[in-house]
């Protein structure tokens, strides 16, 4: 719309419209616009993702999305997901050393992959000494998804599906029912690999996504999914429920990456509002002028 | 609790029998055939050679693993909060050394054999030195097993729940398909019992012979913990607590001549000692003088203040039998009948 010079041009639609309007009601107009547009941008801009949001590439192959250092990692965008303890009932448990750990995420039709990095100076790979216990990271999803789980390892009735790495270099599925009822499943379709760079260590899982197994988790690729992580630091003696955890996130897996639906409709409400008010405004103080 | 109605002995809640030992310290010769006899059996391989489950150690003295009695775990005064403790590092317990056989026997070096390099640590490295001055320098020897607690702190410390008490007799055991080697009991239990297999990536803990007081050892028959049978001066009473008319009933509860190792710990041992009373002090010219040679202040440390009026008892009592009068006590002590000293069976028709 061209409102440059505030004139009024002929034999457009628009001058019709315009031979009827004032000056102040083009400029009402244009608000509109720019409001309504504005709607539809803000979701893609990088800060104004919903919080507990992990965002989800998808991508037409798994190329080397398996490695750590995948290149097919560039291109996926990445959250920051601040950990605390988990405030266990175990010894020390409020004494955790990794604050937060950056997640990206990426599926092909098949697969479901999460990259996790974390910074640790020291690698802990082994438990071969009484007091050595090794780094490690999981991955906590609802084992079904229709209520989400308690945060601590769920609970009998809504139980979890854990993916465990550890610095010794095993990783396994595990399903919980509440704290300290990790089992071991048979996940064959589980892989992780993993390595210590540069004062940080890079953890890739992946998944097939779909199961029809019961109390194996059906990533489903229409749908959002909730997603809790974990960080353990062997040298701080981190183990069990001593361990620095993030609430509840959720991976966009829906089909509008962008948000929850109701966000554009909420911000073209508002736009509208403005804009009405806005002319109501203006209409109220022509007519107090009696024009 | 499940144990029968008239018992006056108390038991863990859930438990139907408690099984028990009593060791009479005044009979250990420190021949370490209990030890023995525990690793051939259980902790010979496999991640365990540094376990001892039975463990023998001079005392006073650091133990095994090195200060164990300073290294926390148990319950706090209330007996309701878990007091912290501390892993022990492998040093503590002892690495096994490496000898310069190759070079004796393969490379014809006449250099004696001995261990390569760090020997300055090992269980026992400190046997027989005890304390105090000559003529009155003094020292005993404590057999030490898992105390099958009664209100046991590792059982407490796993977020797991995967060591337990079982409910017929007691014994504390760790389920190995359960556990997920966190530590938990081991910096839990002040007695420092538990034991970390590298290897299996599990706790482990002495199980009190179970397979053979079931019935599954030698022979298909019931027998006593190895550690038990096997002692040369037999030593150990085996039993349950809660049999009242077994001889642990009486020397513990009767007589209150067997006490509780460290019972400021608040666990509750199922293992009680007789306390050791050594022969009195001497003179520099060899008279015998009339004071104890072993501090009743350390025993007390060890024994708790229960040990003083235990040591009185059995005092009072052998003054008895020299007296030529009957003493049910020293019958119970002195008695060499295996079948008094270990009562395994009388609850098996219960």
């Amino acid at each position: 719309m061209r409102e440059d010079d505030g004139s009024v041009p002929d034999r457009t639609p628009e001058s019709t419209l315009g031979s009827k309007l004032s000056r102040e009601h083009v400029a009402a107009l244009a608000l509109v616009v720019t409001v309504v547009a504005s709607a539809a941008l803000l979701p893609t801009l990088a800060d104004a993702r919903p919080a507990y949001e992990i965002p989800v590439d998808y991508q037409q192959s798994s190329a080397d999305l398996s490695e750590p250092s995948g290149e097919a990692w560039d291109s996926v965008p990445a959250a920051s997901v601040p950990l605390s303890s988990a405030g266990a009932s175990v010894p020390a448990a409020d004494e955790t050393s990794v604050e937060s750990v950056r997640v990206e995420v990426a599926r092909t039709n098949e697969r479901l992959y999460l990259r996790l990095s974390w910074a640790d100076a020291t690698t802990d790979t082994s438990t071969d000494e009484i007091s050595g216990f090794a780094d490690a990271v999981a991955v906590q999803l609802p084992a079904n998804q229709s209520e989400r789980p308690p945060i601590a390892m769920g609970s009998t009735s809504n139980r979890v599906n854990v993916w465990y790495w550890s610095g010794t270099g095993e990783h396994e599925a595990l399903l919980a029912g509440g704290p300290g009822t990790t089992t071991e499943i048979d996940e064959p379709t589980l892989r992780a690999n993993a390595t210590h760079e540069d004062g940080r260590w890079t953890v890739v899982f992946s998944r097939s996504m779909a199961s029809d197994r019961a109390n194996v988790t059906d990533v489903s690729p229409n749908r959002d999914m909730d997603v809790a992580l974990a960080v353990w630091n062997g040298s701080n003696m981190e183990r069990s429920g001593r361990k620095a955890t993030s609430e509840w996130y959720y991976l966009a897996l829906g089909p509008d990456t962008g948000g929850p639906p109701y966000e554009a409709i909420l911000w073209s409400v508002a736009g509208l509002a403005i804009v009405f008010t806005t002319l109501v405004t203006i209409e109220g103080i022509r007519r107090t002028r009696g024009e | 609790m499940s144990q029968s109605d008239d018992s006056t002995v108390d038991l863990a809640e859930g438990i139907d029998h408690q099984v028990a030992m009593v060791m009479d310290l005044n009979k250990c010769i420190g021949c370490q055939t209990c030890t023995i006899a525990c690793k051939t059996n259980w902790t010979e391989s496999g991640g365990r050679e540094y376990m001892y489950w039975n463990n023998v150690e001079t005392k006073p003295g650091s133990g095994y693993p090195r200060d164990w009695e300073e290294m926390g775990g148990g319950w706090d005064e209330s007996g309701e909060e878990r007091t912290p403790g501390d892993l022990p590092d492998r040093e503590d317990y002892g690495r096994a050394w490496d000898f310069n056989h190759e070079a004796i026997m393969y490379e014809g070096s006449d250099e004696p054999l001995r261990p390569l390099e760090n020997a300055d640590w090992g269980p026992n490295w400190d046997e027989d030195e005890g304390a105090g001055e000559y003529p009155n320098s003094y020292y005993f020897y404590l057999p030490r097993i898992c105390n099958h607690c009664t209100h046991p702190s590792c059982v407490e410390a796993c977020p797991r729940s995967a060591i337990y008490k079982r409910e017929e007799d007691g014994i504390v055991l760790v389920d190995q398909d359960r556990c997920r080697g966190y530590r938990y009991c081991v910096e839990g239990c002040p007695y420092k019992k538990v034991f970390y297999n590298a290897e299996t990536k599990t706790s482990e803990k002495c199980i009190f012979c179970y397979p053979r007081i079931e019935g599954e050892g030698p022979e298909g028959e019931v027998r006593p913990p190895s550690c038990a049978e096997d002692c040369p001066p037999q030593l150990r009473h085996v039993g349950f607590l809660d049999d009242e008319d077994g001889p642990i009933h009486k020397l513990v509860n009767e007589y209150e001549v067997a006490v509780r190792l460290h019972p400021e710990y608040r666990t509750e041992p199922n293992v009680y000692y007789i306390p050791p009373y050594a022969p009195p002090q001497t003179s520099e010219g060899g008279e015998t003088l009339d004071a104890e040679r072993i501090p009743r202040d350390y025993l007390e440390e060890l024994f708790g203040p229960k040990v003083n009026e235990a040591l009185n008892t059995i005092s009072r009592e052998r003054d008895r039998v020299r007296r030529g009068e009957e003493s049910e006590l020293m019958e119970i002590l002195s008695t060499v009948n295996n079948d008094d000293q270990y009562r395994l069976e009388v609850f098996d028709d219960a």
